[in-house]
Order: C-alpha cells, then sequence, then structure tokens
C-alpha cells in the first residue's frame, strides 16, 4: 500500500477551544455588533435582518445571518496567472502559494546597499525578479515614490501586466482606482467573464479594528464580489493596541472581524471566493510599533488557520516576516520560523516575501533569499511518501550491514525528486568556498538577483492586449482627476 | 521632600489613580500650595515614570496609567491652578493629514501628550491643512502635531506648513511630525520644527519645542 505522510499541521487550539471561539463570535456580532460607515451598507444589512442603528452606524447581526452566509463561502477557488502554468489553486489541505510582501516604497540599494525611497525604475525591476524567482508564486504591489500619487496603483497594475505572466495581487487607493483596475483586468482576461472565470488579479481590504468598516471596504467586498475577484479579509488587531493584550481575545477579535466580512460579501454575492487572512499584529510595549516578527504572531496566526479550516475556507497566513532594517541575521531569522509556522498552519498562501521594518521597505536580496525560505516551507508540508519500495526493506537486505548505497539502483531511481536542492545554502568545501571569495548566503543572493535582472526576459503581453491597456490607462488616470 | 508627596510619587508609578487623588486633597488639606503638589509631587513623581520608560524598565501601557493617576490629582487642583494659569505644559493641535486614515500611531502620541501634562486638541484623520491651520488659530496652539502613514499622504504635511505660512501662523506655532515614513531628513526638507520617530520621543520633543516658543 501507498500513501503520503499525514498533514503535518501544528494545532493550539483543541475542538472546544474553536467551538468557543466561534460563538464568542457569534455573541459579538449579535451584541456588540459592528460599525459600518456606508448607508447603503447598513440599509442593506437592515434588509437582511440586522439591527441597525443609524445614528451610531452600528449594526447587530443576528447569528442566522452569520450562518447562512458562512453556507455560501467556497471551499477552494484558483488564483489564476496570465499564463495558466503560473496558477495557484487554493484547496484544502493542497499545498501553500506564496507572494512577496505589497505596499513598499523603499529599497535597499542593489548597488551600493544604501537605503532609500524606491522609484519607477525599481518598480520594474522587482517585477522582473519575482517574475523569475519560482519561490514566489505571485505578485503583490511594490510602488514608486516618484510616480503621480494620483492613479499611483493604476500604474503599478500597468507595470505589473508588463513584467510578469504570474497572478497578481492589487492594492487599491481609492473605490475609484479600484473599479478602474478591475476594468484593465477584464481587458488582459479578454473580458468580464473570462475574468470571473479566471480570475488573473486579487484583491486585499482590510477592516479597522476593532469592529469597524470603511466605506471603501463594503464597496471593495461587493465590487470584487460583482467581478468574481478574490479577497483577502485581512483582519489585523495589534495586540494591546487596537485588540486585547492576550492572544486569545486578539483571536477572539480578528475571527468576530472575519465574520462580519463574510456576511457583507457572502449576502450580496453569494459564493464570492474570499479568503481568511489573519495578520495578528502585536504592539511593541517599549515604542508603540507594530511587530512583524515575533514568535507570537505566528502561534496566533496558527490558530486563525484553524479557525479557517473550521470554516473550510482557504487561508493565507504571514510568512516570511522581519522587523528587522535591513537583510541580515534579524530577518533571516525572524522570517524562517514565522514562514515555517505558516507553512506547517496549513496556509495556503505564505505572505510577506522581501519585506522589512514595518513592512515599508523590500530588497532584492532579501526576495532572493526568501524565494528559498519559501521552498524549505513548500518542501516540508509536502511530507513523504511510504510504500513498500520507498521503506527499502529489500534495498536494505540486498546492501546489508556494512555495505553503502550510494551506488545501489535504489538510490539511483529515487536520486531526484525526494530533496529541495537549494541554490543559496553553501554546502561545498572551505577550500571551495575561500577560493570563490568566501561569499556569504547575502552576497550570493545579490549575484543571483543581479544575473537575472540581466537576463530575464518576462513573458509580454500580446500585442493587442499591450495596445489596448495602453489606450486606457491615459484614459483611466483622466478620469481620476474629476 | 514630605512624605504624601513622596507616597504619592510611588501611587503614580504605580498607577493607583484613587490613591493620588486622595494623596491630593489630603496634601491640600495639609497646607500646601497647588503649584508645590503639582511641580513636587505629580509632575516629579511622571518625571521618574518617564526616566524608566526611556530606559526600557516600563511598558507604554504603564506609563498611561501612570498619567491616568496624574489627571486624577491634576483634576483636583485644576480650579486652584486656573487661577495661576500652571495647569497645562502647553497646548497641541494633533491629527492625521489628508487621505490617510491610520490613527493608531497619532492616538498613542496623543495619550502619551496627554499624560504629560500637554491639552491635546485631537482633530482625527483626514485632516486638511485649512482644518490644522483653523485649530491652531482657534485654540492659539503651542505645537500642531501631524501623523502620516502613507508616503503618499506625507506630502499633505508640506501643504499644511504653506498653508500655516500664508495664515500667519508659522512663527506663532511649532510643527512637529512622525509617522513610519517620515524622516528627520523629510522634516528637515518640509519646514517643520521636529521629527520624532515614537510616541516616548514625541514626548521629549513636544517639551523642547514649548521650551522654544
Ligand atoms: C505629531 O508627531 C508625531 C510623532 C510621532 C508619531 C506620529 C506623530 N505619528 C506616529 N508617530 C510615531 O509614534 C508611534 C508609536 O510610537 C508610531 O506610529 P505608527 O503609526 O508608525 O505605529 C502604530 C503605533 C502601529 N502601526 C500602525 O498602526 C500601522 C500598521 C499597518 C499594518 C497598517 C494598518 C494597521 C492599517 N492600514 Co495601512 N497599515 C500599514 C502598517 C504597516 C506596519 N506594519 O506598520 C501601512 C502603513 N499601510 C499601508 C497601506 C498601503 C494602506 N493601509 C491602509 C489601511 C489600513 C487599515 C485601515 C487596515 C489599518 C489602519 C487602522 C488604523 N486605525 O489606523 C490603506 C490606506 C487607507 C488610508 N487612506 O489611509 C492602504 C492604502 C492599503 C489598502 N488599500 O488597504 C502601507 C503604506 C505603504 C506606504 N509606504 O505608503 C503600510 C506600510 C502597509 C503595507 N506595506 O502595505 C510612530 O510612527
Amino acid at each position: 500500500m501507498t500513501s503520503k505522510t499525514l498533514k503535518p499541521y501544528l494545532k493550539y487550539l483543541s475542538d472546544s477551544h474553536i467551538e468557543e471561539i466561534h460563538d464568542g463570535s457569534l455573541d459579538l456580532l449579535e451584541n456588540t455588533g459592528i460599525m459600518v460607515d456606508h448607508q447603503e451598507g447598513l440599509e442593506f444589512l437592515e434588509k437582511h435582518g440586522a439591527k441597525v442603528d443609524f445614528q451610531t452606524k452600528r449594526a447587530r447581526i443576528p447569528r442566522q445571518l452569520v450562518r447562512r452566509a458562512l453556507e455560501t463561502v467556497p471551499d477552494r477557488f484558483t488564483l489564476a496567472a496570465r499564463n495558466p502554468e503560473k496558477d495557484c489553486p487554493l484547496i484544502p489541505g493542497g499545498r501553500p502559494y506564496s507572494r512577496n510582501g505589497g505596499g513598499a516604497d523603499f529599497t535597499i540599494d542593489l548597488e551600493t546597499g544604501e537605503f532609500r525611497p524606491l522609484l519607477h525604475a525599481d518598480v520594474k525591476d522587482y517585477y522582473k525578479l519575482m517574475d523569475a524567482l519560482d519561490g514566489i508564486s505571485f505578485i503583490a504591489p511594490v510602488f514608486g515614490q516618484d510616480m503621480p500619487v494620483l492613479g499611483r496603483d493604476i500604474l503599478m497594475l500597468r507595470e505589473a501586466f508588463g513584467h510578469t505572466d504570474k497572478h497578481i495581487h492589487l492594492r487599491a487607493f481609492t473605490g475609484e482606482s479600484l473599479k478602474l483596475m478591475f476594468e484593465m483586468a477584464v481587458i488582459v482576461a479578454g473580458g468580464k467573464k473570462e475574468l470571473k472565470e479566471r480570475p488573473i488579479v486579487s484583491l486585499l481590504e482590510a477592516p479597522i479594528s476593532p469592529l469597524k468598516f470603511l466605506d471603501v471596504t463594503v464597496d471593495a467586498l461587493w465590487l470584487c464580489g460583482e467581478y468574481g475577484i478574490p479577497l483577502d479579509v485581512c483582519v489585523m488587531p495589534i495586540a494591546g493596541g487596537t485588540g486585547p493584550m492576550t492572544m486569545a481575545g486578539n483571536i477572539q477579535l480578528l475571527n468576530t472581524e472575519f465574520l462580519a466580512g463574510v456576511v457583507i460579501s457572502q449576502l450580496a454575492n453569494p459564493g464570492a471566493p474570499l479568503q481568511y487572512a489573519p495578520r495578528p499584529m502585536a504592539m511593541d510595549m517599549r515604542t508603540g510599533f507594530s511587530l512583524a516578527g515575533s514568535v507570537e504572531l505566528g502561534i496566533m496566526a496558527t490558530a486563525g488557520a484553524q479557525m479557517a479550516h473550521f470554516y473550510k475556507v482557504p487561508v493565507s497566513l504571514h510568512g516570511p516576516w522581519s522587523d528587522s532594517m535591513t537583510h541580515d541575521g534579524q530577518s533571516i531569522l525572524e522570517r524562517m520560523y514565522m514562514n515555517m509556522m505558516a507553512a506547517l498552519a496549513g496556509a495556503n498562501v505564505l505572505v510577506g516575501a522581501g519585506m522589512m521594518q514595518q513592512s515599508l521597505v523590500i530588497s532584492h536580496e532579501q526576495l532572493v533569499i526568501d524565494s528559498e525560505i519559501n521552498h524549505i516551507a513548500f518542501r516540508s508540508v509536502e511530507g513523504f511518501e511510504v510504500n513498500a519500495e520507498r521503506l527499502a526493506r529489500e534495498v536494505i537486505d540486498r546492501v546489508g550491514p556494512g555495505g553503502n548505497f550510494v551506488a545501489d539502483p535504489h538510490t539511483y531511481k529515487f536520486l531526484r525528486g525526494e530533496r529541495f536542492e537549494p541554490t543559496l545554502q553553501y554546502r561545498n568545501s572551505r577550500e571551495a568556498w575561500e577560493e570563490t571569495g568566501s561569499k556569504t548566503m547575502v552576497d550570493r543572493a545579490k549575484e543571483k538577483a543581479l544575473a537575472i535582472l540581466e537576463e530575464h526576459q518576462p513573458n509580454p503581453l500580446p500585442e493587442d492586449i499591450r495596445k489596448e491597456l495602453d489606450e486606457f490607462v491615459p484614459k483611466a488616470l483622466k478620469s481620476l482627476e474629476k | 521632600m514630605s512624605d504624601i508627596l513622596v507616597q504619592m510619587q510611588k501611587d503614580l508609578y504605580a498607577g493607583n489613580f484613587s490613591e493620588v487623588e486622595t494623596a491630593t486633597k489630603t496634601a491640600l488639606d495639609l497646607g500646601m500650595s497647588a503649584p508645590e503638589i503639582l511641580n513636587d509631587g505629580l509632575i516629579a513623581g511622571m518625571d521618574i515614570v518617564g526616566r524608566d520608560f526611556r530606559a526600557g524598565d516600563l511598558f507604554i501601557p504603564e506609563v498611561l496609567m501612570s498619567a491616568k493617576a496624574m489627571h486624577a490629582g491634576l483634576e483636583v487642583l485644576r480650579p486652584l491652578l486656573a487661577e495661576s494659569g500652571a495647569a497645562s505644559q502647553g497646548k497641541i493641535v494633533i491629527g492625521t493629514v489628508a487621505g490617510d486614515l491610520h490613527d493608531i500611531g497619532k492616538n498613542l502620541v496623543g495619550m502619551m501628550l496627554e499624560g504629560a501634562g500637554f491639552e491635546i486638541i485631537d482633530l482625527g484623520t483626514n485632516v486638511t491643512p485649512e482644518q490644522f491651520v483653523q485649530a491652531v488659530s482657534e485654540n492659539v496652539a503651542d505645537v500642531v502635531g501631524m501623523s502620516a502613514l502613507l508616503t503618499t499622504t506625507m506630502l499633505s504635511m508640506k501643504s499644511t506648513i504653506e498653508a500655516l505660512q500664508d495664515a500667519g501662523l508659522r512663527d506663532k506655532v511649532k510643527v512637529m511630525v512622525g509617522g513610519a515614513p517620515v524622516t528627520s531628513k523629510f522634516a528637515e526638507d518640509i519646514g517643520a520644527d521636529r521629527y520624532a520617530p515614537d510616541a516616548g520621543a514625541a514626548v521629549d520633543t513636544a517639551r523642547e519645542l514649548v521650551a522654544l516658543k
């Protein structure tokens, strides 16, 4: 008999903890409610049976409503790519995928190592680099500070489409630009129906902790439903700041916010694809900063993943994340455990590659290293096959006591495929290391980044689509000015 | 120093607000003057709290609890101090700049400043240059504090400083800026008086700015 090893999923919560948190969220939604800064949203919730106080913008959501909304949430969907070979199907118990951390607009200069604003020229390089790195499955925006403020998000998407055929994750600055970006995706996908079938973009939206939904968030939830665009419902209370100090309390809060998002999304567009994105954070009590690389985040996120599994929705967690200022030892230490915990928690998406210092800074070296860190995480959850041939009793018998396996046909047969072969971890002799310049891993990452930027040619957009996009974008930017 | 003030400082440090309130009343009953209790009891106590916070021994919530205790004492003294005008360390208008909705850092800075005895006029988020100008002029503020978390909204700090100039207020008010993407270089470039990297630094910076006035 052949079988795969177990899913090595980490668990902190017992089944009864999960029930208690779920029940607590239903209670909070019913009694405390959420604040919805959106007139139509309030009317919508009232129509569906929520108790709404229009003065305080508070909506108290009865439990039946939450249960009904949960029934229609899909348990799987695909983050499609312009190149179908790079699709990321998010499936319960499936392999994890990964993306870079979105939103950075500072960089560590690849040549000089200096910290500086990220510029338009860097944006192109970053997309190109991430297009080439196979440990980065899809791509989130980085912003150029020299690009016009109005429509910067739209220009980012234009650059992304031109530099990668992977799936693209969006960040929108306004509701208007979001709609325009979806229209750009319609052009590239070849139609609104085609986009719905193969959503080549996805979005992240976050309520404001605790328990507050802005008008833009509600609009985005609905617009995603209308276009069939997968949405990360990103819930990010900062423990001790915008969420309770206790880990349990923070999970209680973020789960409640997630369920509120499910209600707003699913009652309007049943079956709209969405992902649970628990991003529990922690306030550093000495500076007030919101921490990215702290072991408790990994613990809380794991509990969040358990809630996602309980609701049967795909889950995205912070993976390679760090508070470090640059791609140093601290950075690699923090992102390694964050990413391993996330992968072992059963995340469908590991978020954060490249990102440092309060999610403001990205570096080429870190992206290259994170591509490798992601591969290690992918490998860890993959487990291994167990069957008679692989248990190799016959082989052990054949080789016998004192023999060796190096030249055995069994070794030859399974040589490739059992192991992940790293490209950055140095494994040769000291002599060889010294002869090749005593390079550290960061040096090797830098060389690899430079080589990719020199050589890699992203798959260009088909000419007709490129033309159509380039006609659309200037008009879109113009329309924002009004 | 009198025993009662020593105890008051200890209670302040521990965040025991009802004890601080009672001690303030007792001190008055014992014939101490309001400014004496304020300076040698409450403010001196908060200085110890501030020292230990900067040394990394105290956490922000502990500082806020001490501040709450200080305010309990201050409320008792306020009517008496109003006569001498010594109640406030200075007036600070604070807000998150136009286009920006991030308010966690701004709120924290506001709380810490309030804890340190400043009077805070919080304009909330998405505050336009005009709103800053109006609030500065209406409240005769000593300092205006702007927070921005987006690189795209940081530029609104510059517009606000220009608006203050246009309104003829720039030399009457000190400008402090902060927020994750803001740097001291940026502060200098846009003509702000000071940049503060975190809430603790914001308190020290505000003190310096008020002293400069
Ligand atoms: C006056 O004097 C002073 C002196 C000191 C001052 C000061 C003023 N103000 C601050 N300080 C200083 O003291 C404080 C403590 O000691 C510090 O304050 P901070 O504010 O820095 O620190 C806080 C205490 C804790 N930190 C925070 O509160 C910010 C945390 C992060 C995760 C963050 C959050 C929480 C949120 N966000 Co937003 N968010 C991120 C942040 C990434 C990160 N890890 O930092 C950042 C800032 N966000 C970003 C983005 C892009 C966005 N966010 C958005 C929305 C949100 C939420 C609403 C979900 C939420 C805000 C909730 C709220 N009530 O504020 C959107 C914009 C909305 C808008 N128009 O403002 C949106 C555009 C994304 C979107 N479309 O969803 C990024 C900015 C990128 C850039 N460089 O411009 C970002 C770095 C994350 C990222 N990489 O995407 C110091 O800076």
